[in-house]
């Protein structure tokens, strides 16, 4: 049981580190985009980057366990004109996010939405151009 | 004054006015973003429902379009001989898997022409007599049509490039731009592969003010049983409406997480 927590531990720190897979640049391809899941946690970190904005997201999995989740977000030039800004998300705040799954399992995911605690909604495109 | 006096006036008339056509081309100049490139799965109020929404929107049943694939292909797309379509299929076998390892933009490598049209983040046009540019914010692309009347030289097409070697002309208020010295390993639409044989047609127009309409046909003997048409639109921007300004991509910061 010892061993089993150690190795949890390990697992969950080689998670918390920047692997190249885990951030590397790819196509919408590597996810199921049209399942969605929602996930609610709080924000560790909110990194406002190219090509791909992150929401490391702390979800607590329900069985005593926190998993942080990465959520992969639309660049920062497409967030800006949906309303988002650099300081859209702040460490320590709860929020919900309805992301499509990483079709490699792994706890990741592309942004549909993120939902603050008081209602408001990020999108992740502005409106439709008509 | 005679009828042929007065016929006369009128070819004069007629020709000032195709010599100012001509002299003054329409400017293309401006920052567009296509017409509804995202559809309506994105969590974004459309424009008509802005507003006069109740209650939180519903739950969005999607993050993206499908592109791996799995769907299949649609008669609309490029119709390809069988070595191409063989390509494709094998490109599809690994977007379906999760990869991304056959597209150049998940690279931060640019597009490529025709696909670069697609303009998916917004596009700038910059115009002056000699030349017109048009840059997507979608990984900082840019493309450069020369209308000084110059053609590729040798030198020119044995030096194949993402975004190719593109002149035009203008016909009236049309842009006739023709684009050759493509690289074989960009996608034609979607995943799409094509050959180094592959050139592109276009007859840029303003369709109405602010409207900007690009006509594409590609040609490939290589890859295509026929050529491919498909028309793009672009609305373009304004200060007034707070979207003219494109943003910096910067793709390689993303890169500079992988070792």
């Amino acid at each position: 049981m010892r061993l089993r927590g150690m190795a949890g531990c390990v697992a969950m720190s080689a998670a918390l580190l920047w692997t190249p897979m885990a951030l590397a640049h790819h196509s919408n391809s590597a996810f199921y985009v049209t399942k969605i899941i929602t996930i609610q946690g709080v924000v560790k970190e909110f990194r406002w980057s190219n090509p791909h904005v992150w929401v490391i997201l702390t979800v607590d999995d329900g069985k005593g366990n926190k998993v942080d989740w990465k959520a992969e977000g639309r660049p920062p030039g497409i967030l800006a004109r949906a309303g988002w800004t650099p300081k859209s998300l702040q460490p320590g705040e709860t929020v919900t996010i309805d992301l499509s799954p990483a079709k490699d399992d792994t706890a990741s995911g592309l942004i549909a939405r993120v939902t603050k605690a008081d209602g408001t909604i990020l999108a992740n495109a502005p409106a439709p151009t008509e | 004054m005679t009828r042929f006096q007065s016929i006369n006036v009128a070819a004069v008339l007629i020709s000032a006015a195709a010599l100012q056509a001509q002299t003054t081309p329409p400017d293309f100049s401006g920052v567009y973003y296509p017409i509804n490139p995202f559809g309506r799965f994105t969590g974004a109020p459309s424009p008509t429902t802005a507003g006069r929404q109740q209650g939180p929107p519903p739950r969005p049943t999607a993050s993206a379009p499908v592109s791996d694939g799995s769907r299949g292909r649609t008669p609309d797309e490029p119709s390809l001989t069988p070595e191409y379509l063989a390509k494709w299929e094998a490109i599809r076998k690994t977007r379906i898997a999760g990869s991304s390892e056959y597209d150049p933009v998940a690279k931060c490598l640019p597009p490529g022409m025709p696909v670069m049209m697609n303009m998916f983040y917004g596009m700038e046009v910059m115009q002056n007599k000699d030349k017109i540019t048009f840059f997507s914010e979608l990984n900082d692309a840019l493309r450069r049509v020369y209308l000084d009347g110059r053609k590729p030289s040798q030198k020119v097409l044995d030096d194949l490039t993402y975004a190719g070697y593109s002149t035009g002309h203008w016909d009236g208020d049309t842009l006739v731009v023709d684009t050759v010295a493509l690289r074989g390993d960009t996608f034609i639409e979607g995943f799409t592969p094509h050959s180094d044989a592959m050139t592109v047609h276009e007859r840029i127009r303003l369709k109405e003010p602010g409207l900007l309409e690009d006509r594409i046909t590609v040609t490939d003997p290589k890859a295509l049983t026929q050529p491919w048409e498909t028309t793009k639109t672009y609305r373009k921007a304004s200060r007034e409406k707070g979207n003219d300004e494109l943003r910096e991509f910067a793709c390689a910061e993303g890169l500079g997480e992988a070792k």
